[in-house]
């Protein structure tokens, strides 16, 4: 269980998550594998403690991007709540009728209940630009365990706290009075509220697993590889040299001011298709300024990286980084906490 | 204030709508706004600032007993009856009752480790005749007391929440005990939902009322 409260400061360690978004297929069983496992009661429904959304895209909750939050030269910056209708609710399906009813011929799996007009994963595909140089990437997001976190930083009760050990951030539920300034202050709009037992929830970066060595279930479901999750200071490993070495992985929105965990390969994308039809190399079919907008002016030069470390291996010649990237080895990709959850017996 | 004498059963002195609560003289106390720069948490003092909070002004206040029970009754007027979060945004409309265990405890900081104070908090999407009971030793310290001896019920009734809180006159461990033809110390608190008043964002009596216990 939670061992030692630290409310602010630096931590001992710290664990973070690196999402390639070159590989990131859409495919949403990070999200799926963490709400069976940690959403799967009532009034956790519309919580998605792991989404993934297309971008450009509004996001879940909608347009979250605009609802405040954070810091600004380390000043709180107020934020607000996002409405049911932002979250767009848990839906409910005819299950019963489909699987159960005898009408699996006659009628098909449907929505049943008030009309949503929003969902986690709403503007699916959507993306932006014009044919032929239309473009949209994946974006996975879960709680970010920031360095500084606003929602530990907004409990006037200490509520929350993170972990010295290994950084995470957790909420004492019994401290927890339902009040959301944790989500009022939260710039990614990553906390959850629990309706029926009035207390906040977020991602836990599966704690109770990363205490036994196992990598959270979001990162180890990935089909893609597309996910190494471990220590920061653990600097041989694939996360502090994508983070630290590299410099290849960025924060969403640095701009928020929370020091985010939670860390991103940019898209390099392919390149636009001038009107002869011909590619013109120069020229990204996803906007630079989009990218800056998104993970701030560092991007440049990570994407600049990452261009030269293909063309290498593209030319016949060794990359160090392309090999991380690839992923050869699946469980390199957290180690030490590769372990498998199966072999365990959980309490 | 005073806590009037009535042979009633408890659960007539429970009921907001009890006609005779007609016939029991009412006192309007002063609410103010809680002080923001009080507020435990960075975040709120900076977010709330400038942000118009406690918005209830004046509360009814009736008090009575029956020789085992004490039973106070708030009423305040509120257009909006927020039952519960509404579209996401709001909060439940909510009310309280502070004593202090000890002298004169800080009001305004709810309390201090060396003179607590005691809580009821009623809140309008608690099971109906459900109240929490609560100790605190300053602000954001608030914690359930070690046993919960108090009922609340509610109505909301033409644009006013009317709250009756109930419990018996003695009590044992960490809690107020009231005696007949004593003095006892008390404040109100109320929190109006639809503005997002929860926490320590409400409206406060400013300072310690004197109930006295006929």
């Amino acid at each position: 269980m939670a061992k030692t409260k630290q409310k602010k400061g630096s931590t001992d360690r710290q664990v973070a998550m690196v999402f390639d978004l070159n590989k990131c297929i859409g495919c949403q069983t990070c999200s799926v594998a963490c709400k069976t496992l940690w959403t799967n009661e009532d009034s956790t429904d519309y919580q998605w403690w792991c989404t993934v959304n297309t971008q450009p895209g509004q996001g879940h909750p909608r347009d979250y991007e605009t609802m405040g939050g954070g810091y600004r030269d380390g000043v709180p910056q107020p934020g607000r709540l996002a409405k049911r209708s932002e979250w767009g609710g848990g839906w409910d399906f005819n299950y019963d009728e489909v699987f159960y009813g005898g009408k699996g011929r006659s009628t098909f799996l449907q929505h049943v209940g008030e009309e949503p007009e929003w969902g986690p994963n709403w503007d699916e595909d959507q993306g932006a630009g014009e044919y032929p140089n239309a473009y949209y990437f994946y974006l996975p997001r879960l709680c970010n365990h920031c360095t500084k976190p606003a929602c530990v930083d907004a409990c006037p009760r200490d509520a929350m706290y993170k972990r010295s050990e290994d950084g995470i951030v957790l909420r004492d539920e019994t401290r927890c009075r339902g009040y959301q300034f944790c989500a009022e202050a939260c710039p990614y709009e990553k906390i959850y509220f629990n309706f029926m037992r009035n207390v906040s929830q977020q991602c836990i970066m599966c704690f109770p697993r990363v205490e036994q060595n196992v990598a959270p279930a979001c990162a180890r479901q990935c089909p893609g590889r597309a996910v190494w999750f471990g220590m920061l200071d653990d600097h041989e490993g694939p996360v502090a040299q994508l983070v630290n070495k590299w410099k290849v992985a960025l924060p969403l929105h640095p701009e928020y001011g929370t020091e985010a965990n939670i860390f991103y390969i940019p898209p390099v994308g392919p390149a636009r298709l001038s009107e002869d039809l011909s590619f013109d190399e120069e020229t990204p079919r996803i906007p630079r300024e989009y990218l800056e907008g998104l993970f701030g002016p560092k991007v440049n030069a990570a994407l600049d990286t990452l261009t030269t470390e293909m063309a290498k291996t593209k030319n016949g010649r060794k990359s160090k980084l392309m090999d991380t990237l690839v992923a050869y080895w699946w469980k390199d990709m957290f180690k030490p906490y590769d372990r498998d959850p199966a072999e365990i017996k959980w309490k | 204030m005073k806590v009037v004498k009535l042979r009633l059963a408890n659960s007539t002195l429970l009921d907001p709508a009890a006609a005779q609560w007609k016939k029991i003289a009412a006192e309007q106390v002063t609410l103010g706004a809680t002080p923001l720069h009080k507020q435990p948490s960075r975040y709120v003092r900076t977010a709330w600032a400038g942000k118009p909070v406690g918005s209830v002004r004046s509360l009814k206040v009736q008090a009575a007993h029956n020789g085992k029970n004490i039973a106070i009754r708030l009423e305040w007027p509120d257009d909006s009856k927020d039952l519960d979060h509404g579209d996401g945004t709001i909060f439940p409309d909510a009310a309280g009752v502070l004593f202090p265990l000890k002298g004169e405890a800080a009001l305004e900081s709810m309390g201090s480790p060396e003179a607590p104070v005691n809580a009821w908090f009623w809140r309008a999407n608690l099971p109906e005749g459900e109240a929490q009971e609560l100790i605190a030793k300053g602000a954001g310290t608030l914690e359930p007391a070690p046993k919960t001896q108090t009922e609340a019920r509610s109505r909301w009734y033409r644009g006013r929440w009317q709250v009756v809180f109930s419990r018996p006159l003695s009590v044992r461990g960490d809690a107020v005990r009231f005696s007949v033809r004593k003095a006892a110390k008390v404040a109100f608190a109320v929190w109006e939902g639809a503005n997002q008043e929860r926490a320590g964002l409400k409206s406060f009596s400013k300072g310690w009322q004197e109930l006295s216990i006929q």
